[in-house]
């Protein structure tokens, strides 16, 4: 292991990845087409851009957590950005503390490997690695967020953002798209910086400011004559500047990886599954507006979490819970029927119900939804509490698909259907670690 | 007096600064933005926190030895404010003879009787409807609670916003310090906002927490009782929530984080989530 030629040897084997979250491939494919992108679009001539399947949920502490372990949701444990405490029915917001599985650059690192890690979502606080982190959204400190002192002390120089400040957009979409610019600009500079100065063997970057733009101003892209309609073409311009430079960093030796942790759709309408339940009678609350589970009815059956996990309310899992284990199976079977038959405007809303063992495995299988609803094209699930209504418009014109994520390697290979789940055993297996213990397959 | 940030040296120079250091720049601060914007036009943030009262005190040392009059006090009645905060404001309104006058969105106010309750976008008058449309929110309703977007936004952002047009106030100083949270690095002395137009003074900015209870205990400043019982750092009633059971300055200020009650903890992750369409 630490044999002098061993390491030297395994130095050569180095990997850029550039996570771009929230980003479409199909999105990418229209601004090669278009002239927007032109270095990608060089790129691909000698590389493969595909589609590319998100986790289920397809939410980015979900997704970027089974990236960056190789493993499904059953054996990390995030299923989602929340979750309701059994006990006491408060909200609990699962952080990198809750990461069960080994990441990517503990694998490498374990193998006398360096790694730098920015702004990768759902791993804050920092934990100590073999290199420099900084974590993504939901981060809420920069101090906790990086690791070690001397990255944080260069990032607080250079005056860091971690995230946008997405309060401006209650001032307007002008002083949001200014701020998205900003962010971005110092997000580039930090990538460029370590990409150039820091001797890593794997190299982790991504940029968030994509999947901000999306929420917010997803309206701008297709309307011409939308105020930011040409702010976002030139977002996707400075972006494609980013690729460019990190490309030449990259040159035919080493591997570039692109990848985004779910795709971007127009919302029709947003679906309030949670009012659903309650117009149903699987769910009660003890207060008229209710802001969290405290107040939840020992009668309920079921409650649902973002976006779409249905949690069967069990009676010796839940303080509370009253459905007895008999009723269990004949419940999410009549659940999953009647969330199949739910129309709005005459169209049918949820394509697929799955049951937690079709889609997950692994010890935290038992913290999994008991059911998880994937949505018709353009159907927004949402599990907000405080809603009376079971459909409606948000203020968000773009939400989230689990198809049509990106995933692109400046090597020509044949492969398809490519899950996020195999983008970290393919990373590992570059880097020249023989490591068997992923739920992904290596796509090279 | 422009609003270009400054360089960490400087920062990092000016918060090293002994208490006394501190107190005599926050005062230059102060005295420059009375010359340049006068006292009628001038209002200060007040909240009956620990840091805004800091301010108000040094405004009223450099009041006294400009020989001119105190500033009028805006304090932003949310619709969720603590017991205890009432209990200082009118302690420190009649022992330091303040103007202290109160910003309330009356019109939002009057369609809930306690927290909690819905409002319907329709029973608005014509200004809180059009707030509500230029965030291009379509909901009819929303609740009257400082977790909701709407009521917080036209309860904090647009009390205010209509008590500086009311008042036509030019500058408005408030207590924020660059060590409460990393945004609030970028942010300078004098800095210029837009809507409405008014220049911020922030003459406090180099405090650290440390300083401000050091101040207070040294000057005799009164402070609310909150802060006697584990609140670090003080927001709306309901989210806010205490850090300890020890004293606010007996706490381990250096190593944990003063806004965790509030912004620190799981209600800024709400609000980040929130944000982006989530919960």
């Amino acid at each position: 292991m630490f044999n002098i030629f061993k390491k030297k040897a395994a130095k050569q084997n180095k990997v850029i990845v550039l996570g771009i979250d929230g980003v479409p491939c199909s999105l990418l494919k229209r601004f090669i087409d278009s002239g927007i992108m032109p270095n990608l679009a060089k790129m691909i001539a000698g590389g493969t851009l595909s589609p590319m399947t998100a986790s289920i949920p397809e939410v980015s502490s979900t997704s970027w957590s089974t990236f960056m372990t190789g493993v499904n949701p059953g054996r990390h444990g995030i299923y989602g950005f929340t979750e309701v405490q059994k006990d006491t029915y408060k909200w609990k917001f699962p952080n990198a503390d809750d990461m069960k599985s080994a990441t990517l650059w503990d694998v490498a690192g374990r193998n006398g490997k360096r790694s730098v890690v920015l702004n990768v979502p759902s791993t804050y606080p920092a934990r100590e690695l073999n290199g420099v982190l900084t974590s993504g959204f939901v981060s809420l400190d920069l101090k906790k967020a990086t690791y070690p002192e001397s990255a944080y002390e260069y990032l607080k120089s250079i005056g860091y953002k971690m995230d946008v400040d997405t309060q401006k957009a209650r001032e307007s979409s002008a002083a949001l798209a200014e701020n998205i610019k900003t962010t971005f600009d110092i997000r580039k500079k930090a990538i460029l910086h370590f990409l150039n100065e820091d001797d890593w063997d794997l190299f982790i970057g991504v940029v968030t400011e994509t999947d901000r733009l999306h929420h917010y101003l997803w309206a701008a892209l297709d309307d011409e004559g939308h105020a930011i309609h040409t702010f976002f073409l030139n977002f996707y311009r400075d972006l494609d500047a980013l690729i460019g430079e990190m490309n030449k960093k990259a040159g035919d030796e080493t591997p570039f990886i692109i990848l985004s942790d779910h795709g971007f759709t127009t919302i029709k309408k947003e679906i309030y599954l949670n009012s659903w339940l309650k117009e149903r009678g699987y769910l009660k609350f003890t207060k008229e507006n209710p802001d969290s589970f405290e107040t939840i009815h020992q009668e309920s059956m079921v409650f649902a979490l973002d976006p779409a996990r249905f949690y069967i309310h069990s009676k010796g899992k839940y303080s509370r819970g009253s459905v007895d284990a008999g009723e269990y199976e004949g419940l999410r079977k009549k659940l999953k029927n009647e969330l199949l038959s739910l129309e709005v405007d005459g169209e049918k809303v949820i394509k697929e119900v799955l049951f937690k063992e079709e889609v997950y495995s692994g010890a935290l299988l038992a913290d999994a939804p008991d059911l998880v609803a994937l949505p018709h094209k353009g159907f927004d699930l949402k599990s907000a509490i405080n809603k009376t209504e079971i459909s409606g418009m948000g203020h968000f014109t773009g939400g989230h698909t689990r198809d049509d994520a990106t995933f692109f390697i400046n090597r020509k290979i044949d492969v398809s259907d490519i899950n996020i789940v195999d983008v970290g055993p393919t990373i590992i297996s570059l880097l020249g670690i023989d490591e068997k213990s992923f739920d992904g397959r290596c796509l090279v | 007096m422009t609003a270009e940030s400054m360089s960490m040296e400087e920062m990092e120079r000016l918060m090293g600064l002994s208490l006394e250091e501190k107190i005599a720049h926050s005062k230059k601060i102060i005295k420059e933005a009375i010359d340049k914007f006068g006292v009628d036009n001038l209002a200060l943030a007040w909240t009956g926190g620990k840091d805004s009262t800091t301010m108000t005190w040094l405004f009223r040392e450099s009041c006294k030895e400009l020989g001119v009059k105190m500033p009028m006090c805006m304090f932003i009645d949310e619709g969720y404010v603590f017991e205890e905060i009432w209990d200082i404001f009118n302690q420190l309104k009649k022992e330091w003879n303040l103007d202290a006058r109160i910003a309330k969105n009356i019109d939002v106010a009057s369609k809930a009787e306690k927290v909690g309750d819905m409002v319907k976008v329709s029973s608005l008058n014509e200004r809180n409807r059009k707030e509500i449309a230029l965030l291009e929110i379509t909901d009819e309703e929303f609740p009257f609670e400082p977790e909701s977007f709407i009521g917080n936004h036209l309860m904090k952002t647009i009390a205010m916003n209509m008590f500086l047009e009311e008042n036509k106030i030019t500058a408005l100083a408030t207590a924020i310090r660059w060590d409460e949270q990393e945004a609030r690095v970028q942010e300078t002395f004098f800095s210029p906002r837009k809507n409405p137009p008014h220049m911020r003074i922030q003459p406090i900015l180099h405090f650290k927490e440390r300083d401000i209870w050091d101040f207070i205990f040294q000057y005799k400043v009164p402070f609310c009782t909150l802060y006697n019982i584990g609140y670090r750092s003080l927001g709306a009633k309901g989210s806010t929530t205490k850090m300890s059971d020890i004293p606010a300055w007996e706490q381990d200020l250096e190593n944990t984080y003063e806004r965790a009650g509030r912004g620190q903890g799981k209600e800024e992750i709400m609000s980040k989530l929130r944000d982006l369409g989530y919960m």
